[in-house]
């Protein structure tokens, strides 16, 4: 379970996240929801312990994430960030190869199970067929699955994502919610997913936290929380729910 | 030839859909590059037994273990030379991997001009009967330049080439007007002083080997201890953190034992450049991005490297001698600009 308690961040004088409280159970498939700017990617990255809070503390199971080593740390959370890029041409299979490496000694050589699990988790984000391919051989979404299949990798109990499907065409960001969903259900895995599209949250992800200047507008369940009051206040457009869809219009 | 996940090398081969490099073959088949290691050793050591024979004395093989010539001239330079390549390469594969930019060395990066700084000054100073006196100033300016460039290169997200080679440039510049200042001021020394603004092995001794040889084999150790880091880090701080590597602590740790290296190769041989960026480029030209191929590769072929143009520089017009750094550059510099010039899309 993640506790953050009273966080509050900002870059200079742009206050971001201001004495926030909130807690992510084991399992759950969160949302994390707000305009532009609102402090979803630095929540992010600070329950990854990337960030140090300047107020309060994220706990992850009883200890502060910052006491924990990067490895175990590594072990227990895996991040996808927002836009992957290296200059550096390692494929796809070598990309993966580096998420076993929580669970390496330093001087030891991948052993027959890492190259075991890489192949599983390539093969589970049908990316198994690029597995030669380099980063400028791929398209965004093939990256960004490839990206997901490191995280796998990492074997944790709980995967924070930073606006995965943000680049990808509607077919493929259905195949990466799709593929989530699965990882969450069977394999029971907490994911923290920060995306920007209402319908896609809606048919996805069970639980909401909307961010709002700073503060929290709504937490709990999705279906009841992405109200037209709700979206409204965050977003500033009108919505209208008819059955699975909500309709989005801007304000006049 | 049984390769991962059940596919055949023969398979392999017919499935043109992949664009796979002979790195690749190698690292899905799980060859160990041992056998290759030895091979290049041995071809590192016959090139040293080569070189040592040729030069401005001739010897036969058997004379030659004798004479004093050999013994206490030649053979130094040659051990010496073969370790400041293997030091430069490695140096520039760590760098590259650290600044996530396959355009840096340490000569590039105005490392080895900061270290020549130091350098100067313990002439000046009267220090340069020590060879520990000399490398210690060099170690000095060394760190201070990396300390400028990191910060230089800290800023932001991710830095662009351009910021972080024009700071080297400028570095460089900055220094050798210092340099120049300095002669002008001292000039009863300022042939020991030009000696350090262009490289050469022609002074090498053994106390040389012997106080660059215990810093080279450790700095090395160290970098080969964190290659799995170094791959890491080319994936960029954050995730290389949150993939388990203690980032701060590995790239400060990496970065002084490198400097340390640079540092103590430029008080006993002056300035080579761009060993670091030939080398490692070329290797990984053949064996992909891998720094646990690229780096025991750049420790044989950084020495072979420096081994062979040193060995040009004192047999292509005997007796004179050409400065070392003038023909590692001839090599590296036109590189360097090709470089530059395929990159500039992705840039």
């Amino acid at each position: 379970m993640i506790t953050l308690s009273n966080i509050s961040y900002s870059y200079g004088d742009k206050i971001v996240l201001s004495h926030l409280d909130t807690q992510f159970e084991d399992g759950g498939f969160y949302a994390i929801m707000g305009a532009n700017g609102c402090g979803k990617t630095t929540l992010l990255r600070l329950v990854a312990g990337l960030l140090t809070p300047q107020e309060g503390t994220v706990m992850l199971d009883s200890t502060n994430v910052l006491h924990y080593s990067a490895r175990q740390l590594a072990q227990r959370m895996a991040f996808v960030r927002q836009h992957p890029h290296t200059d550096f041409e390692f494929s796809a299979f070598e990309t993966v190869l580096m998420g076993r490496n929580p669970y390496q000694h330093r001087l030891q050589n991948e052993s027959e199970a890492d190259w075991q699990i890489v192949e599983q988790c390539l093969r589970q984000t049908n990316t198994w067929h690029l597995r030669f391919a380099k980063p400028n051989e791929m398209s965004g979404g093939e990256l960004q699955r490839v990206m997901i299949a490191r995280a796998l990798a990492q074997q944790t109990s709980i995967l924070l994502l930073d606006e995965p499907v943000s680049n990808l065409d509607i077919a493929h960001q259905f195949e990466i919610l799709d593929l989530l969903r699965r990882i969450n259900r069977e394999q029971h895995k907490t994911i923290l997913l920060v995306i920007h599209d209402l319908n896609m949250a809606w048919q996805y992800c069970d639980r909401l936290l909307l961010l709002h200047q700073g503060g929290i507008q709504y937490q709990g369940s999705t279906r009841e929380g992405l109200t037209p009051d709700n979206i409204a206040t965050v977003f500033g457009v009108n919505a209208t729910l008819t059955g699975d869809n909500i309709h989005l219009s801007p304000r006049h | 030839m049984e390769l991962r996940g059940g596919v055949s090398f023969w398979s392999l081969l017919r499935d043109f859909n992949f664009h796979f490099s002979l790195f690749n073959l190698f690292i899905m088949s799980r060859k160990s590059h041992l056998p290759f290691y030895i091979l290049f050793t041995l071809l590192l050591l016959g090139a040293m037994l080569g070189c040592s024979m040729l030069g401005a004395v001739r010897f036969e093989w058997h004379e030659m273990w004798h004479s004093p010539i050999f013994l206490n001239l030649r053979l130094p330079r040659i051990i010496l030379s073969v370790l400041v390549g293997a030091a430069l390469s490695v140096c520039g594969a760590a760098y590259q991997s650290i600044f996530r930019n396959p355009l840096t060395d340490p000569y590039v990066l105005g490392i080895s001009s900061g270290a020549s700084l130091g350098a100067a000054i313990a002439i000046l100073l009267g220090l340069e009967a020590y060879l520990l006196g000399i490398g210690a100033c060099a170690l000095l300016t060394g760190i201070l330049t990396i300390v400028v460039i990191y910060r230089i290169a800290s800023i932001g997200n991710r830095m662009h080439t351009t910021t972080l080679l024009l700071t080297g440039v400028c570095i460089t510049f900055l220094i050798s007007a210092i340099i120049s200042f300095l002669m002008v001021l001292h000039q009863d020394k300022m042939d020991s002083i030009i000696f350090w603004t262009m490289g050469s092995f022609s002074s090498a001794t053994w106390p040389d080997v012997a106080i660059v040889a215990p810093i080279v084999l450790v700095g090395i150790g160290v970098v080969l201890f964190y290659l799995r880091d170094l791959n890491l880090l080319l994936a960029g701080s954050e995730t290389a953190k949150s993939l388990g590597v203690e980032v701060e602590r590995v790239k400060k740790v990496l970065l002084l034992a490198t400097t340390l290296m640079v540092a103590f190769c430029v008080s006993t041989c002056g300035v080579i450049g761009f060993v670091g960026l030939v080398v490692p480029h070329c290797i990984r030209l053949v064996c992909g991005p891998d720094n646990r191929r690229i780096v025991p590769y750049a420790i044989l072929f950084g020495g072979l490297f420096l081994l062979l143009c040193d060995t040009l520089a004192r047999t292509l017009l005997p007796p004179a001698e050409l400065p070392v750094g003038s023909l590692t550059a001839l090599v590296g510099a036109p590189l360097f600009i090709y470089l530059l010039y395929r990159n500039k899309k992705t840039y």
